[in-house]
């Protein structure tokens, strides 16, 4: 006897994510569609005016922001990539340990040496005061007192 | 259909159907779409998306208007909405026409696409992320091998549109809470994946089907009653680990601080109003439930729970909404943590811990197998 497909229909799965997607997109459009009939619009100029707590907006709000925050942003890129090439050690890990063609050694070695070499890397930035959102005043000046 | 067919379809369908078919096959089987080629496949898919992301919208719309105010309520020792229908239910669609019928106003400084896509972009992201979460009762859109890392990558992008809505709203109270947002997001993605990976290896898998299978074994049996392997019991180290940094990536107390209210007004959503408020705000609630799904699927065993099968939906439904009562819990009992404080935990405390607990689970999952 030939083996027919049953007869649930086989499809792609990545379809009904792309309908998801549609969906989710579709939803917030509707809402704004709904509201654009039934919402008043009632034109006023300072009605329009930056929010500042009810006083009159000073400056702008493009200003030069404290930039010391960015290694953190490298830091996050370095351990994302990491997360990335963990993930298939971490799905063949238990297989491997059961397989007993490795030794655990050669299963958990490498990842112990990567993680590690990361951590040192943390502990650098830790260090130089790099993951913290901002220096206080105080730190900086007793950093700058240091003989 | 001649009875023979039948039978033979029946007797084939048995050995061949590896997985549960998921929910568009079971919508293109029921509805006899399948027969209409890739139209009917992706009528059928549309038909299942448009069902889950109503379900979803639906949990935000009795979340957001009513079981917040009445949590929240019952916290401080009130009543909060009692006069429109039972309980005061129908505030729900009171809310939604009294939000959306609101005047809809730009800051003249905005930068209009951005300030336009950000709230699309926040809600619609949140929402992609249950694509993949199996919901009990055959309710699951797709099954995808890379579900785990679809789910955290889907859930990663509303930062952008965070940052979209803080920077495009030229309000410096907006600009600051977008700059928190994604320093937050930062500090806190990789202690959540991370922790995340420590229970792809017990399951060995990606895939969401596989994972909530893998915890349907019986960790402990006590006569009458066997406990399931859920990995929040198996690793309760890892499952705290991971609510931290879930609270910390949807940004609820004590980790609000990009929204925090005393300080920013509102940080990124100050200038917003009508639907844009709505939406993002609907995006918030839907990560509060996607977090809580996530946290379901890979620590709580998923649909799992006694019963019938067919109540999984009910089950998974619970605890979502049981991590969705925690958040609501922690908001009126934890106080906010600042924002040095909060990047301080993220890299300094949980990120370490869940190198810890990641290097732990491998070395004691090596020793004991």
């Amino acid at each position: 006897m030939r083996f027919e497909p049953p007869n649930v229909t086989e499809m792609n799965e990545w379809i009904a994510v792309g309908m998801l997607a549609f969906v989710g997109l579709l939803i917030p459009l509707g809402m704004m569609a709904v509201s654009y009939l039934i919402r008043p619009s009632v034109p006023e100029t300072s009605k329009r005016a930056t929010y500042e707590s009810g006083e009159v907006p000073t400056g702008g709000t493009r200003i030069r922001f404290n930039i010391q925050y960015y290694m953190v942003a490298l830091l996050f890129l370095i351990f994302d990539i990491e997360t990335v090439l963990l993930f298939p050690w971490a799905v063949v890990y238990l297989d491997a340990v059961e397989s007993d063609a490795v030794s655990l050694a050669e299963i958990l070695g490498p990842m112990l040496i990567f993680v590690a070499i990361l951590l040192v890397g943390l502990a650098w930035a830790w260090r130089s005061g790099a993951v913290q959102w901002a220096r206080s005043p105080f730190q900086v000046e007793a950093e700058a007192d240091r003989p | 259909m001649s009875r023979g067919e039948t039978a033979e379809s029946l007797q084939i369908a048995g050995p061949l159907q590896v997985g549960e078919p998921l929910l568009p096959e079971r919508i293109s089987d029921i509805t006899g779409l399948g027969e209409f080629g890739v139209a009917g496949e992706l009528t059928a898919a549309f038909l299942a998306a448009f069902l889950v992301g109503n379900l979803m919208l639906a949990m935000t719309g009795v979340a957001g208007p009513w079981a917040k105010r009445k949590i929240t309520a019952a916290f401080t020792d009130r009543i909060a909405v009692n006069r429109a229908g039972p309980a005061g239910l129908f505030i729900i669609v009171a809310d939604a026409v009294r939000l959306l019928s609101k005047e809809n106003i730009i800051p003249e400084d905005a930068d209009r696409p951005a300030y336009d896509l950000a709230p699309i972009v926040v809600a619609s992201s949140a929402m992609l992320g249950f694509a993949v979460i199996p919901m009990g009762s055959g309710v699951q859109l797709a099954d995808p091998e890379v579900g785990l890392v679809f789910v955290f990558a889907v859930a990663g992008i509303a930062s952008l549109g965070l940052v979209m809505a803080g920077y495009a709203s030229a309000n410096k109270y907006s600009m600051l809470g977008g700059l928190r947002a994604v320093a937050q997001n930062v500090a806190y993605e990789i202690p959540l994946v991370v922790t995340g990976m420590s229970v792809v290896i017990f399951a060995g898998s990606l895939q969401m089907s596989t994972i909530v299978d893998a915890q349907t074994q019986t960790l402990l049996d006590l006569g009458i009653v066997s406990i399931p392997a859920w990995y929040a019991l198996v690793n309760p180290f890892a499952f705290v680990l991971f609510l931290v940094a879930n609270f910390a990536e949807v940004g609820r107390n004590p980790f609000d601080t990009p929204e925090a209210p005393t300080e920013i007004v509102a940080g990124y959503q100050t200038e917003y109003s009508s639907v844009y408020f709505v939406l993002i705000y609907l995006g918030e609630f839907l990560h509060i439930f996607l977090g809580g799904a996530i946290i379901a699927t890979i620590f709580l065993g998923g649909p799992a729970g006694p019963g019938p099968e067919q109540l999984g939906i009910v089950w998974f439904l619970i605890k979502i909404w049981g991590v969705f009562m925690l958040t609501q819990w922690l908001r009126s009992a934890v106080p906010r943590v600042r924002i040095d404080q909060l990047i301080e935990i993220g890299w300094k405390g949980l990120l370490v811990l869940s190198f810890a607990n990641l290097v732990l689970t491998a070395v004691i999952v090596g020793l004991i197998a």
